[in-house]
């Protein structure tokens, strides 16, 4: 979630008023965010946004707007001028299929300074990598058109037959050479992947503006301190996401006291750009009761929306042409309901009776670990994320299918367990210098593969560790389990490369093998560098319960 | 404690220690007079002192053991009598030492001692020969002091020993393991002023120890006392089985939504994009669903047979909103990718499912504790693992005011405080959302939990009309920390068995 920085001084000159540092605070909720610091030495403020798709708010003058409205500075959306520009961009076919929508548009009449410059930046770069998906929806570039001879040509080409210097470079390099040795351009490389030829704006004198998305020219791709014209370009996958991008900066360089200029885009079909025409949405004023439970007027309806910058007319409501958050009536009630304040609203018990109730097998769970408890083991709850080394080498069993991890942060927890007493091995490794005996449990979720399919069940596994520990010990505690369950069990000798040969049994229940038991072989002892017997049971609780609730 | 209560309250040991006290202090001779062992002396004095009748002060002392040499010796006699006595006649050195059964270094060493103590002597020629003394005759008869000494109990107490003894330990010492010293801890114990009073008293009344069944059956104890415990004093630690501090707070936390009337919901730790995020109405293209911020799984990669009915319909709402009146996300959506499987990142996956359930009851209250994982930075303060504790309540007719009051019951029921703040806040499938802060008595504001209602294009999908459907999640950990007494979040999972039979029960 993009969090913003500004200063506090600036923010109170955007909106035209003077307000403490509590008072933006609670502001933020508004916009649902909130207030993550304030340096009064510094005068810097951070705010955080939670809304994903609200991007004009990741910018210090689309707070300020937002604030404004709040107060009713501002009433409804602002109003912003367009002059008419005398700029084009023509738009190649070639660029269709890779990266198709471009907006842009001009602003000049102020010079812009570090601060100004820091919070151009800040949004450039909050966009393009929350909303613009790390450039491959969206990417932006802002030039000083001082430099650029118009009209701009956005066009694909082949990869060696263009060449600039990229910024913060200073030799000329081929599209291909950047993607391959420029640090962002091995940083975005993947957004171009498959294609044959890659897009660039490039002017009238076949200057390079910029290779989309990569990197923009070290001669005409940056804007400096003290320019005072800026050229402004969004281009992308997605259209509506390409001109909220124009619609957002137009707004918010307006905001800062720029004259902002159209630009004249041609391609199939001719537009001027940046497009700024609200969308009208309807809402039923049923809807925004059925909701929130309250009963607002008409008139209140409207002053809400102005607050929270819709226009609202004839029953149709407008929204601001920097947001494109609005897939739904509901979206709009929502700001209906937070202008109104969420304070505000009265609160409803629940009237319905109804009747509560636990899982049955976590019913049946509980049952067994208080049992387990009762002949004096201590419960451990471990991580389910684990290692193969520790499901597998450890306890000198082969891999029978399991649930690995495709893309794992760390080797430590690269798998999910197949079962449980592997983590009890571990516990004992991590307690040797703790008293014996050393009995404990673990009951929960495992999972294994058999091909495609996945399975996941509860289990169960018990340990005990001392000098007398042995077969007898964990089968009692078997036995008596079971016949607390009402259950009776055979045993027949089985083949376990993690217990010792002649010293385990599978236990039979109504038929089906149900668990593993026995004293754990010295070599696994070793493995986990244990120098004190262990004998374990392992018994997998889903089938025993199905087994149960079958009778 | 009175005399008399005391004195019924002293066990054997107790009592023997006691009754030498007039004449011993010192621990050793303690265990020496009593023939008590080591540890029972010591454990009774100590006892003694915690019921005020004796003081006892640590001192060091020097002990006298017998080495290995000495032992022998003292049960076979020293090698230089043994040589003596062997000579007899005048004979050939080699002849004797052969006779005697000693080895080469005991025989030097007997040879020299007995010539220091003029008892032999010496003749070299060409055969070394050895003649007694009448000194020496008169030594055999009389014995040797040391091997008297050496037969004597030990370990001795240096301090104990008079000036010929000290005088023997000095020269036998100088010999191979004979003697060895030790300096030990001795407790010297006194009598307190109770001490001297108690001893005056008659302490030899029989009492009875252990009450056995035997005795209860023959009403033997009948007429008798039983000795007193000390019932102050501590006793050895113990630890049983237990259930793990952190589950059994999920425990209560399952049984207070049952009390509650929430129905508990399940669902599998391996899921699908599908019922992770895609039926939540989040977008396919949306960042939080980059692969870098969910543990997807290598093999099998895609879940075979998703229901057909249900994943149409929310491709329809995603693509154009499903008839509700929502434009929809508007992209084409991916039906393969909706199969992948993910280890699920949160325990909204299950609401969905059951909302898509025939098993869904309208009115109805569910809620689920499930096991989530988050691609995070493992470390100090990050385990992958967590666990979330979220539900929904669905129903006709409740809306936001409904929500309002549910949250205050959850602030009231899991904090005791009444204090709540409701604020705007933002999840991808409510709308509205809102954040539960309550003022907790300890902790001051915190974030108890998200809530929102469920937007219209992931409800009609699932249920197949639109419901009001109030959701939320409960963060409790940072509750359970503050209950259980722990720091580090890691200690959840703790595989400390000193952190795990030592943790509160709560």
């Amino acid at each position: 979630m993009p969090t913003i920085t500004f200063s506090l001084k600036d923010l109170q000159h955007l909106v035209g008023r003077n307000l403490s540092s509590e008072e933006v605070s609670e502001l933020t909720h508004y916009g649902k965010g909130d207030l993550e610091s304030y340096d009064q030495e510094t005068d810097e403020m951070k705010v955080e946004f939670q809304d994903t798709n609200l991007p004009y708010l990741w910018s210090v003058e689309g707070f300020a707007r937002l604030i404004k409205g709040i107060l009713e500075i501002q009433k409804g959306i602002p109003k912003i001028k367009v002059s008419k520009g005398s700029y084009e961009v023509i738009v190649d076919r070639s660029v269709h299929h890779i990266r198709p929508y471009i907006s842009c548009f001009a602003a000049k009449g102020k010079k812009i300074d570090d601060y100004i410059l820091k919070q151009v930046i800040q949004l450039q770069e909050k966009f393009c990598e929350s909303y613009g998906r790390r450039r491959q929806k969206v990417s932006i570039g802002l030039y000083s058109y001082k430099r650029i001879a118009f009209p701009v040509h956005y066009k694909a080409v082949e990869p060696a037959s263009v060449e600039f210097t990229p910024l913060e470079f200073k030799a000329s390099m081929s599209l291909k050479e950047i993607l391959a040795e420029h640090p962002k351009g091995k940083e975005y490389a993947w957004i171009l992947e498959g294609f044959e030829k890659y897009p660039v704006l490039i002017d009238e004198k076949n200057e390079v503006l910029s290779f989309v998305p990569i990197i923009n020219s070290n001669f005409t791709g940056r804007l400096e301190i003290g320019d005072e014209n800026i050229f402004f370009e969004a281009t992308g996958t997605d259209e509506e996401a390409v001109n909220l991008a124009a619609s957002i900066f137009a707004y918010a360089l307006s905001d800062r006291g720029f004259d902002i200029y159209s630009v004249e885009i041609k391609g199939q079909e001719r537009k001027i750009s940046p497009s700024l025409v609200p969308e009208a949405v309807h809402v039923k004023s049923g809807q925004i009761n059925r909701l929130f439970g309250v009963d607002i007027k008409e008139n209140e309806i409207k002053q809400l929306l102005e607050k929270m910058q819709y226009n609202f007319k004839d029953s149709k409501i407008e929204v601001p042409p920097y947001r494109k958050d609005i897939l739904h009536p509901c979206d709009i009630i929502e700001d209906i309901g937070i202008a109104y304040g969420y304070e505000n609203i009265k609160e409803n018990q629940l009237a319905t009776y109804t009747v509560g109730a636990a899982l049955k097998l976590n019913e049946f769970i509980d049952k067994i670990r208080e049992i387990i408890v009762g002949i004096g083991y201590q419960e451990i709850m471990s991580p389910v994320l684990t290692s193969k080394e520790s499901l597998y080498g450890k306890m000198n069993i082969e891999d029978a299918g399991t649930i690995e991890i495709d893309d794992y942060m760390s080797e430590t927890y690269s798998a999910v367990r197949s079962w449980i007493t592997p983590n009890l091995m571990e516990v004992f490794s991590k307690n040797k210098h703790v008293e014996f005996p050393q009995k404990i449990f673990e009951e929960g979720i495992a999972s294994t593969r058999k091909g495609e399919q996945i399975n996941e069940f509860n289990r169960i596994a018990i340990a005990s560790s001392h000098e007398g520990a042995n077969y007898t010990e964990v089968r009692q505690a078997m036995d008596y389990m079971m016949k607390c369950l009402g259950l009776h069990c055979d045993y027949e000798e089985a083949e376990h490369g993690s217990f010792i040969a002649g010293r385990c049994a599978r236990a039979i229940a109504k038929g089906k093998k149900v668990a593993y038991l026995g004293d754990i072989s010295p070599e696994v002892l070793a493995r986990w560098n244990l120098e004190m017997p262990v004998a374990a049971f392992e018994l997998n609780l889903t089938e025993l319960f199905e087994m149960i609730e079958k009778k | 404690m009175d005399i008399k209560k005391l004195s019924e309250s002293l066990n054997q040991n107790e009592k023997k220690v006691l009754k030498v006290m007039d004449n011993f202090t010192s621990s050793t001779e303690i265990i020496k007079v009593t023939g008590l062992k080591d540890v029972e002396a010591v454990r009774a004095l100590q006892w003694l002192q915690n019921k005020g009748i004796v003081k006892i002060k640590e001192a060091q002392k020097e002990m006298v053991y017998l080495d290995e040499n000495g032992r022998k010796y003292s049960k076979y006699g020293l090698p230089e009598r043994i040589l003596l006595e062997s000579i007899g006649e005048p004979a050939k050195m080699q002849d004797i030492i052969g006779r005697a059964g000693l080895d080469g270094e005991e025989a030097a060493v007997s040879l020299g001692i007995l010539k220091s103590k003029s008892a032999i002597e010496i003749s070299k020629g060409k055969d070394i020969i050895l003649y007694v003394t009448e000194h020496g005759k008169r030594l055999l008869k009389k014995g040797f002091a040391e091997e008297q000494f050496l037969n004597e109990n030990f370990p001795k107490e240096a301090s104990s020993l008079g000036e010929m003894e000290m005088s023997m330990l000095e020269s036998l010492r100088k010999r191979k393991k004979i003697l060895k010293v030790e300096v030990k801890k001795d407790l010297r114990a006194e009598l307190t002023e109770t001490g001297k009073k108690l001893l005056k008293e008659n302490i030899d009344e029989a009492l009875l120890e252990k009450i056995t069944p035997a005795m209860i059956k023959a009403a033997s104890w009948k007429g008798r006392k039983f000795r007193r415990f000390d019932v102050r004093i501590n006793v050895p630690s113990i630890f049983a089985g237990r259930k793990q501090h952190y589950r059994r707070f999920l425990d209560e936390v399952r049984q207070k939504f049952v009390a509650l009337g929430f129905t508990e919901m399940n669902g599998p730790m391996v899921e699908t994009d599908f019922w992770n995020m895609d039926a939540l109405f989040m977008p396919q293209f949306h960042s939080a669903r980059d692969i870098h911020q969910g543990y997807y799984v290598k093999e099998p990669k895609y879940f075979k047979s998703l229901p057909e009915e249900i994943v149409k319909n929310v491709k329809a709402a995603h693509e154009n909103g499903f008839g509700t009146d929502s434009k929809g996300w508007r992209y084409d959506f991916d039906a393969k990718r909706t199969r992948r499987n993910i280890l699920r990142t949160h325990d909204t996956s299950i609401s969905a499912r059951t909302l898509a359930s025939k098993e869904l009851k309208i009115p109805g209250k569910y809620f689920q504790i499930a096991r989530c994982f988050r691609y995070d930075v493992i470390d100090a303060t990050h385990l992958p693992d967590f666990n979330q504790v979220g539900g929904f309540v669905i129903e006709e007719g409740i809306n936001f005011g409904h929500l309002k009051s549910l949250l205050r019951l959850f602030a009231k029921e899991f904090t005791g405080s009444d204090e709540i703040r409701i604020k705007p806040s933002y999840f991808p499938f409510t709308e509205p959302s809102a954040e539960l802060q309550v003022k907790h008595p300890e902790l001051g504001w915190i974030e108890l939990a998200g809530s929102g209602i469920f937007r219209p294009e992931l409800v009609k999908p699932l249920v197949g009309k639109e419901v009001p459907v109030i959701a939320w999640g409960v963060g409790l950990d940072r509750l359970a920390m503050f209950k259980l007494g722990i720091k580090d979040i890691r200690h959840l999972f703790s595989h400390d068995l000193e952190v795990l039979r030592n943790a509160k029960v709560i």
